[in-house]
């Protein structure tokens, strides 16, 4: 076990370290991707501001705050994509590098996107969560979260991650067969912005297609984590939802295993 | 230490069409292409042996060195390195091995170079004694600490082959794979590197095989060389025993004052050879006589006396057949 930190820590260290040096890059997205959050932000108070009822899809006014922003938060540690970085090492090729090495590559692209992840955590993650929190309790006068919703949200958003990386692992081998993989890149991140939640709560939708989207993994990475913050669950139902992330991690670790196989098998890398 | 048996490459890809046309009816075809990169190779290297392992662009030099280090799947036979199956146990076999691909790098592109070490040095479990040794002995030979501390992306291309290959070295590996390591070096930095190359076998005894089309690499460091052409081995052996069987043909070249009465000697008897064994080609108007000869047969200062007789010589120039000519024309006589 000491080993097999000792192996992979570095790619997480060095992941931070390089997010560091190319920090110009990552202010100018983090800027983008808070502006977004913010027309959410304005778009649902105008919803609200109009609406007849109090509470939208199960929601109050205040809890869609903290929704729109803690679902930024959320995703930002969670959804880090490891299939760009799988897809570039089939296309250029440069794959083969990571294989000469006694380490095992999803491993190591998984210990990279903690690195990530961590960084993600600093920059800007918990200045937004202590914004969010100090609003709560300045402006709209809301006790701060009690710290059992929060320690079960840390162990939901490290489901969360797993659940990510793996799905987007098993994603990325799509690239081994069509070595372009940028498009369904798009079109991926389109279609996860739904399913998971971090556009529209899923309690939007009508019942049956909640349920449906609940059943999928992608439920999990977003919306379950953010919902635990929020308390919207019981007992039983919190057991429920982190044991059904925890299925999902297991599901899709095998599923990768498998595909990793079959891919391997039958690659080709041609030239030099 | 190196022990291949039988095997064979074959890779299957979709039938592409030429034109626009083909590119729709590719769409709709599923018919496949096969081509087989590498045809019932076997070979057996042993300890501390340098090998170069040379063949024309696509002979299926680099697919051979990738089924070694357990990065492709041979389709029919098995190699042993080592005694592990690269194929089957790829962790457990890139423990042992240390590779670079001239046309790649393994380094942390971001990160200054250091950076790099240390995470090889972690991967690969090396020790902090063990680390400090060969980082001194790879600081010697390969002089990276003029550039260690800066990012790889900044590097030039000879420091960056120069840090690849001491990346690859730091665990020390009982094989180690080049795939190119001159390309596209200028001569200074390709001497640095061949040095490196043979001090490094020297000192652990290490296994090298080579792919290189730089001649001069093989030259200097293999005593042994393998040929591969469309993917079939066809020479596996000395380099000197190639010399003399591909390359027992001398070209001497005399620039003469007195080409007329060049016509006059009686090669065959100052020769004491039959006219099969060499050739005599006069180029009258640059006044230039070439002889190509069998070194083993006839004696350079005969043919040199006997020209020296009738005509005063201006110069003289004795050419040995070069590897690279050898080689090109095993290629040739292949296509």
């Amino acid at each position: 076990m000491k080993k097999f930190i000792r192996t992979y820590l570095p790619f997480a260290s060095n992941e931070l370290k390089r997010n560091m040096a190319y920090k110009g890059a990552f202010y100018l997205f983090t800027l983008c991707s808070l502006f977004g959050s913010f027309i959410q932000y304005y778009l649902w108070m105008a919803i609200y501001g109009s609406a007849q009822g109090a509470k939208l899809g199960s929601l109050t006014r205040e809890e869609m705050v903290v929704y729109v922003f803690m679902s930024y938060v959320t995703s930002s540690l969670t959804m880090i994509s490891v299939s760009r970085e799988l897809g570039k090492d089939v296309v250029k090729g440069s794959v083969v590098m990571n294989l000469i090495k006694p380490i095992d590559y999803r491993l190591s692209l998984i210990a990279k996107g903690l690195g990530t992840m961590v960084y993600h955590f600093m920059m800007p993650g918990i200045f937004v969560w202590a914004g969010l929190e100090f609003y709560k309790w300045y402006a709209l006068g809301l006790p701060v979260v009690n710290i059992g919703n929060l320690l079960l949200y840390v162990v939901s958003v490290i489901f969360s991650f797993f659940i990510y990386v793996l799905f987007d692992f098993c994603f990325g081998m799509i690239a081994f067969f069509t070595t372009y993989i940028f498009g369904m890149q798009m079109a991926k991140d389109a279609l996860l912005s739904f399913l998971t939640g971090q556009l529209i709560p899923l309690s939007f939708f009508p019942e049956i297609v909640e349920r449906l989207f609940e059943f999928l993994p992608f439920s999990s990475m977003v919306y379950t984590p953010v919902m635990i913050y929020l308390g919207k669950y019981g007992i039983s139902e919190l057991w429920f939802v982190l044991g059904r992330q925890l299925v999902w991690v297991v599901l899709l670790y095998l599923l990768g295993s498998l595909l990793w196989k079959q891919v391997t098998r039958r690659m080709i890398v041609l030239g030099g | 230490m190196i022990q291949v048996t039988h095997i064979s490459k074959e890779f299957v890809s979709p039938k592409k069409y030429p034109g626009l046309k083909g590119a729709v009816k590719g769409l709709f075809s599923n018919e496949k292409v096969r081509k087989t990169a590498v045809d019932d190779i076997s070979f057996h290297i042993s300890e501390g042996e340098i090998v170069g392992y040379i063949g024309s662009n696509g002979a299926g030099k680099s697919t051979t060195i990738k089924m070694m280090t357990g990065i492709l799947t041979p389709t029919t036979g098995q190699c042993l390195i080592n005694g592990i199956d690269p194929s089957k146990n790829r962790m457990e076999n890139a423990q042992n091995i240390g590779v670079v691909f001239g046309q790649r790098t393994q380094l942390w592109w971001d990160l200054p170079l250091s950076e790099s070490f240390t995470i090889l040095k972690e991967i690969y479990n090396v020790s902090e004694e063990d680390y400090k040794s060969r980082m001194d002995f790879l600081n010697e030979v390969l002089d990276l600490p003029e550039f260690f501390d800066r990012p790889v992306r900044t590097l030039s291309l000879g420091q960056r082959m120069r840090a690849d290959l001491g990346a690859a070295l730091i665990h020390n590996p009982k094989v180690l794979y080049l795939d190119e390591p001159t390309i596209g070096l200028d001569i200074v930095v390709k001497d640095k590197i061949r040095d490196a190359i043979r001090q490094i076998n020297a000192q652990y005894r290490t296994t090298v095989i080579l792919t290189t089309h730089d001649i001069g690499d093989i030259e200097e460091l293999c005593s042994r060389i393998i040929i591969i052409d469309e993917g079939k081995k066809i020479y596996d052996g000395g380099l000197e025993e190639l010399k003399n069987t591909y390359g027992a043909v001398r070209k001497v070249t005399m620039e003469v004052r007195r080409m007329e009465r060049i016509s006059e000697i009686d090669w065959e008897n100052r020769l004491h050879a039959n006219s099969s064994l060499f050739t005599v080609q006069t180029d009258s108007e640059k006044n230039l006589l070439t002889v190509s000869f069998d070194k083993n047969r006839i004696q350079v200062s005969d043919i040199i006396s006997s020209v020296m007789e009738v005509s005063d010589v201006k110069d003289i120039q004795i050419q040995e057949t070069e590897l690279s000519e050898i080689v090109k024309a095993i290629y040739r006589h292949r296509i």
